[in-house]
This record gives C-alpha cells, sequence and structure tokens, in this order.
C-alpha cells in the first residue's frame, strides 16, 4: 500500500543555516504520529514545507501518489493537508462560526458542493465536535486560550482532511486542558483523519502516538514505536539531556 | 435582502435623491451633489480592497484618472455616449488594476501602499508625456447644454449626476454583494491573516486580484464622466493627492467592514465639503479631512459604524431598545451640530473684525462641547450626560438668537426644529435610566 504521505531527502536551507537535511518520512494512513525535537531542530520549517507556506530546496513530498513540489498552500488544503498553526491564527474579525465558514467554502466546497444549509450544519456539527456551540457567535478574542486552540483545531478539521498536522496545538495549557485536547484529536482520528502531532509536552506524545519520529538539527535521528524510541541512546543524549 | 433587491431599493433611493434635488430646481445642487456621489463611489471602490482585504491603496487618483484620460482620448478620437464611456474606462482601469495587483499584490502592508503611490507617478509622467490627450497642457471637453433622455431634455450637469447615481448605486450594490457572498468571506480572512486564509484554502493570491481589478474598475468609471463635469482635465488635479486621501478617509471614518461605512463617509465628508468650499475656500477642504482623520484614527479607529456597534454591543445586546436608539440618535445630532459648526467656526474666523473672531472662538468651544458629547454617548462615559445636557440646553438660546438675527420663514424652521430637538434632547438626557445607564457602565468597556 502507498503511504498517505511520503516525503523523501527533503532538504532547506535558510543562507548557510541548514534548517533540514535529507529528511525521510513516510505516514501510513489512519496513523498517529508523534513529531518531536528540541528547539530549532527544524519541527515548525518541516511542517512549513509540507504544506507549502515554505518552498524546500530537494528531496520530494508525495500525498496519496501526488507529487506536491511547488504546489501553493491553498491548494495542498483542498487536497486534504491541514495545518493548525502554533500560535493560534484566528480571523479575528469573524465570529467563530464564520472562522469556519472560511474553509468550508473554500476548501471542502471545492471537493464536494455544498448548499447554504449544509454548509451551516458542518459548521454546527464541528463546533459541537470541539465544544465550542456556546460560542459561535463570539468573536476569537472572547476566547480563553484553550478555546482558541480547539477553535484552530475545528477551523483545520473543517476541510475535512485526510492529514491533519497540528503544531504545538497544547503549549502553555494547563493539565487537564491538555488531556481535553489529546482526546480531541484521538476523537478526529477515530473519525477518519491521520494525524501528526508536533508537541513538547512529554505525557501528551505518549498517551497520543502510536509512532514517534525524533528530528534533531534537521536530521531524523529516529523512528519507531514510542517506548522504544524514547529508551534510545542518541535520542536521549540530543533531546532528553544526559 | 437578496442582491437583485438590494440593487433595486439602491436604485430607488439614487431615483428619490435625484427626485428631490429637482424639486429644489437649482443646478447648482447637481452640481455640488455630483461630487458628494462621485466620492461614494470612490469611497466603496477603495474599501473592497482597502476595507475588506486589508490592502491600503494611495493610487485611487491614478484609477480616477485612467478613467477621465479615456474620455479624454475618445473625445478626441471618436466620441461616445457616456454610458459607453463608462464601460471603457471600466476596461482599461480594471487591466490596469489586474497588473498592477499582480506585480505589487505579493507585497504586504505598506510596502503594497508604496507601489500603489508609484504607480500614480509612473500614470502621471505617462499622460503629461502624452500630446495627444493633451500632457501637461491638459484637454478641453466642451460639454452640450442639455440631453435628451429617453424623451426628456434634461441638463448635462442633470444628466451627470443621473449617471453617478446610477453608478453609486451599483457600485454599492457590487460591495454588498460580496460582503455576503463567499468572496467576503475570503476577503475577510485575507484582511484578518493571510497565512491562516491560505491554509484554509483561500487562493488569497487569485482574491486579492479580483479586487483590485473590481475596485480599479469602479475607480475608473468615476472617473470617465469627469472630463464632461468639470470641461478641462490636466494631469496635475486629476492625478491630485486629493483624490487618494479622500477615498481612504472616507472609508476610515465612516467604517470600513460593512457596505454602508464608505457611504456614511462620503456622505458626510463630501457634504462638509462642498459646504466649507462655499463658506469657506475649497483650499480648507483637505485640512478638514486630514483633521477629522486624525481624530477618527485616535477616537473611533473602527469609525461611525464601528463606533456606534460597539456601544449597541454594550448597551442593547440582545435586541434594540428604544433607549439605545435615542442615544444613537442623539450623538449622531451632536456630531453633525458639531462638525458644522467647526465649519462656520473657521469661516467667522476668516472675517477679519472682532465680532468675526468672537463668534467664532464661541461655536468653535461650541463645536468641541457637541463632538466631546457625542463621543462621551457612544463610549459611554460618566460624564457623557452631563456634557451633553449641557450642550443640548446651551444650542436652545443660540437658536433664539438666529431667529431673532433672521427672521425669514426658512430660518425660523431651521432653527425651531432644532431648539425643539434641543429641549426633547435635554428632557430625555435627564430620564433616570438614562442616568443610571451611564452609571451602571465602566467606560472601558465599551471601547472594547
Amino acid at each position: 500500500m502507498t503511504p498517505l504521505l511520503k516525503v523523501a531527502g527533503l532538504g532547506k536551507r535558510f543562507g548557510g543555516f541548514v534548517a533540514l537535511d535529507g529528511v525521510d518520512l513516510e505516514v501510513a494512513e489512519g496513523e498517529r504520529l508523534g513529531l518531536i525535537g528540541p528547539n530549532g531542530s527544524g519541527k515548525s520549517t518541516l511542517v512549513n514545507c509540507l504544506c507549502g507556506t515554505l518552498a524546500h530546496e530537494t528531496g520530494a513530498v508525495t500525498f496519496e501518489g501526488r507529487l506536491l513540489n511547488g504546489l501553493p498552500t491553498h491548494a495542498r488544503t483542498r487536497l486534504g493537508l491541514a495545518r493548525t498553526f502554533q500560535l493560534p491564527r484566528p480571523f479575528a474579525g469573524l465570529s467563530v462560526a464564520d472562522n469556519l465558514e472560511v474553509p468550508l467554502l473554500y476548501a471542502l466546497n471545492r471537493r464536494r458542493r455544498l448548499t447554504a444549509a449544509e454548509t451551516s450544519e458542518r459548521c454546527e456539527e464541528l463546533l459541537r465536535l470541539v465544544g465550542l456551540v456556546d460560542c459561535a457567535r463570539k468573536y476569537p478574542r472572547d476566547l480563553t486560550q484553550v478555546d482558541m486552540r480547539k477553535l484552530e483545531l475545528a477551523r483545520a478539521m473543517a476541510a475535512e482532511p485526510k492529514l491533519l498536522i497540528a503544531d504545538e496545538a497544547m503549549a502553555g495549557l494547563s493539565h487537564s486542558e491538555v488531556a481535553e485536547i489529546v482526546s480531541l484529536l484521538i476523537k478526529l482520528n477515530e473519525r477518519g483523519a491521520t494525524v501528526i502531532l508536533i508537541e513538547h509536552i512529554m505525557h501528551a506524545v505518549m498517551q497520543f502516538s502510536q509512532r514517534l519520529v525524533v528530528l534533531v538539527s534537521g536530521r531524523k535521528i529516529a523512528d519507531g514505536r514510542p517506548e522504544e524510541v524514547v529508551r534510545d541512546a542518541e535520542v536521549e543524549r540530543a533531546y532528553f539531556g544526559q | 435582502m437578496r442582491p437583485a433587491a438590494f440593487f433595486a431599493a439602491a436604485i430607488g433611493v439614487a431615483a428619490l435623491a435625484f427626485a428631490v434635488a429637482s424639486l429644489i430646481g437649482n443646478d447648482y445642487v447637481f452640481f455640488a451633489g455630483y461630487t458628494v456621489v462621485q466620492f461614494i463611489v470612490l469611497a466603496t471602490a477603495w474599501n473592497i480592497l482597502g476595507g475588506y482585504c486589508g490592502y491600503v491603496n494611495f493610487g485611487t487618483a491614478a484609477f480616477f484618472a485612467l478613467g477621465a484620460y479615456t474620455t479624454v482620448f475618445f473625445h478626441k478620437a471618436y466620441p461616445l455616449p457616456i454610458p459607453l464611456l463608462l464601460v471603457f474606462a471600466a476596461g482599461v482601469s480594471g487591466l490596469i488594476g489586474l497588473g498592477a495587483g499582480y506585480l505589487t499584490l505579493r507585497l504586504r502592508g505598506a510596502f503594497f501602499s508604496i507601489a500603489t503611490l508609484a504607480l500614480a507617478v509612473v500614470l502621471q509622467t505617462f499622460v503629461v508625456n502624452w500630446d495627444y490627450v493633451g500632457g501637461s497642457r491638459g484637454a478641453y471637453v466642451i460639454r452640450p447644454d442639455s440631453i435628451d433622455v429617453l424623451g426628456f431634455q434634461i441638463g448635462y450637469v442633470r444628466y451627470l449626476c443621473l449617471i453617478m447615481l446610477a453608478l453609486a448605486a451599483v457600485a454599492v450594490a457590487i460591495a454588498r454583494t460580496i460582503e455576503r457572498a463567499k468572496l467576503g468571506y475570503g476577503f475577510a480572512a485575507i484582511r484578518d491573516d493571510e497565512l491562516a486564509a491560505e491554509a484554509s484554502g483561500v487562493p488569497t493570491l487569485n482574491l486579492k486580484l479580483i479586487a483590485a481589478t473590481l475596485s480599479g474598475a469602479l475607480m475608473g468609471m468615476a472617473g470617465a464622466p469627469f472630463p464632461y463635469y468639470t470641461g478641462y482635465v490636466e494631469p496635475a488635479s486629476t492625478f491630485g493627492l486629493a483624490y487618494a486621501v479622500n477615498a481612504i478617509a472616507m472609508p476610515m471614518i465612516g467604517g470600513t467592514n460593512v457596505w454602508f461605512g464608505p457611504v456614511i463617509g462620503a456622505l458626510l465628508i463630501g457634504t462638509l465639503m462642498q459646504i466649507a468650499t462655499v463658506t469657506i475656500s475649497s483650499a480648507v477642504n483637505l485640512l478638514l479631512v486630514g483633521a477629522l482623520l486624525v481624530g477618527f484614527v485616535i477616537l473611533a479607529p473602527n469609525g461611525v459604524v464601528g463606533l456606534i456597534q460597539a456601544f449597541l454591543r454594550v448597551a442593547s445586546p440582545s435586541r434594540l431598545e428604544p433607549r439605545s436608539i435615542g442615544l444613537v440618535a442623539l450623538a449622531t445630532f451632536a456630531f453633525i451640530a458639531g462638525v458644522l459648526e467647526i465649519v462656520f467656526g473657521l469661516a467667522a474666523l476668516t472675517a477679519p473684525d472682532p465680532t468675526g473672531l468672537t463668534i467664532a472662538i464661541g461655536g468653535l468651544a461650541l463645536a468641541a462641547l457637541w463632538i466631546l458629547s457625542a463621543y462621551g454617548l457612544m463610549t459611554l462615559q460618566r460624564w457623557s450626560p452631563l456634557i451633553a445636557t449641557f450642550a443640548f440646553a446651551l444650542s436652545i438660546p443660540v437658536g433664539a438668537l438666529h431667529i431673532w438675527l433672521d427672521r425669514s420663514p426658512t430660518n425660523i424652521a431651521l432653527w425651531g426644529g432644532a431648539i425643539a430637538i434641543a429641549i426633547a434632547a435635554v428632557l430625555f438626557l435627564q430620564r433616570r435610566d438614562v442616568r443610571r445607564f451611564y452609571q451602571g457602565f465602566p467606560a472601558k468597556e465599551a471601547r472594547a
């Protein structure tokens, strides 16, 4: 079976700084993948290259057997590759419900025609899924940090992605809020989305991931079952410190 | 309302405005009205790219002048009726909008604005050196005295005004349709966060190009009848900074998020400029607009509409209460009175005698009081009912003085009405629920 996402020899440099150095990665359909690495290891650069925000220099990104190289971000989203941002980036001038309306109209609507009624129904459904029904008419500035993260996730999910990349969806949240987001992500995964979780909070990553990938200085140094990866000597040295 | 119904309503309002102006029967009304309506079109056009997408365009004058010079060109080459000229102007400016947009819309923020400014300079240089359309000497376009419209012989200025009214209806209908359509969501997403918009599947560059093309085309259309209106066009004034500044100031003062924001701004500023032109001089216009723009950016960055919306969100969150409507009406009255008072105060200042100076100082003080009342009432300041009561109470003897000075029927009706409103306002502001309303809300809540 061909993997959902296939990254081969991905390379990206900023001037003299090598951010990604020949990264290979395969993600199977329905998988829950955790991606960890110290600050500056290239995690976000990898996400940006996968989503088309940055153009990579070497290698290839293949999604469902289709080469994505050079495709703009919105086209990738329409193909089914959605992301959340490390710091929530809601549309501040739109209400919570209207925030979801944007991907519904521009991404999902491209794949199958939606009537106005279906759109608002989908919107309602998403709000219920993440638990923001009561906030539908509120504006993002009135949301709490955790609700903002949920909005970010709901907006990414509105495009009905086959692959969801959650870039530090839990940074700065309390213990119980982290648990809430993890269970939400697992729920999304059970509904059929393949999820890549990028996270620093180890217990969340361990709880969530079926497979763990470790990135250090733009290179992949480990890839495997989470319990084994965290015991790996190289990972321990690079990531957890001696 | 459906877009078609709205368009019909807009045409209706335009027709009504024309009918009312015809009843007054003075050609000057049309001459002044044309400029005001032209600014409705320009402000609405600017707002499609500037307000909805958040791309501040300093090149309004360039697109306006493109429309005007399209007319000049055809006037020399092959005279066409104005409705056809509108189509050509839309085509030329729309294409330039598309092309310039393709080159500049990848730039963000200030860089885009600088690029549009450069576009105006490039186009002006081009026109200055194009002898066929008059070069820097300018070109005369002699307009006929009257024209036959559907069997009616009407004055040419009236005809131009009619065309501009129709164009305004079209522009406003387009803006409103965009706002509620898919395009509106896309534009708003671009304005708020372009990266997130892309990630949500919005093809940002395409959408921005659509906005730039539409905006440019409408600006060009606004400029097309201009040579017939003035009879003479030359590059320096047609490409003048005034168009660019006004097209930015009007939506900013009215409010950039909804279609009626630019309309309110254009009506307010456009009318004010006409009054200032008559009472003081046209040179003071830009000063007035600039001062108002600075005031709004500091005190009410979301414009008139934003200020009232914020007030209503706090004052009557669930449904519109008569009390809130009353307060909005009072604040509107106070604001308009204040702005007019500024103009009349400045006009009196130009009189060289001590009486003029006294009137000017009194007028400007009253203006400050009015504007303070309007601002305070809308931002729920504790002190505002007191100040507003004072302002309205003070206007009663002022009105009486005006009636005493000039006892013509129109003047009595005008100031009598103002006195009646003032008395009603004072009584309304003394009501217990209004008083308590302003004691109950901390001011900062309303401003958020």
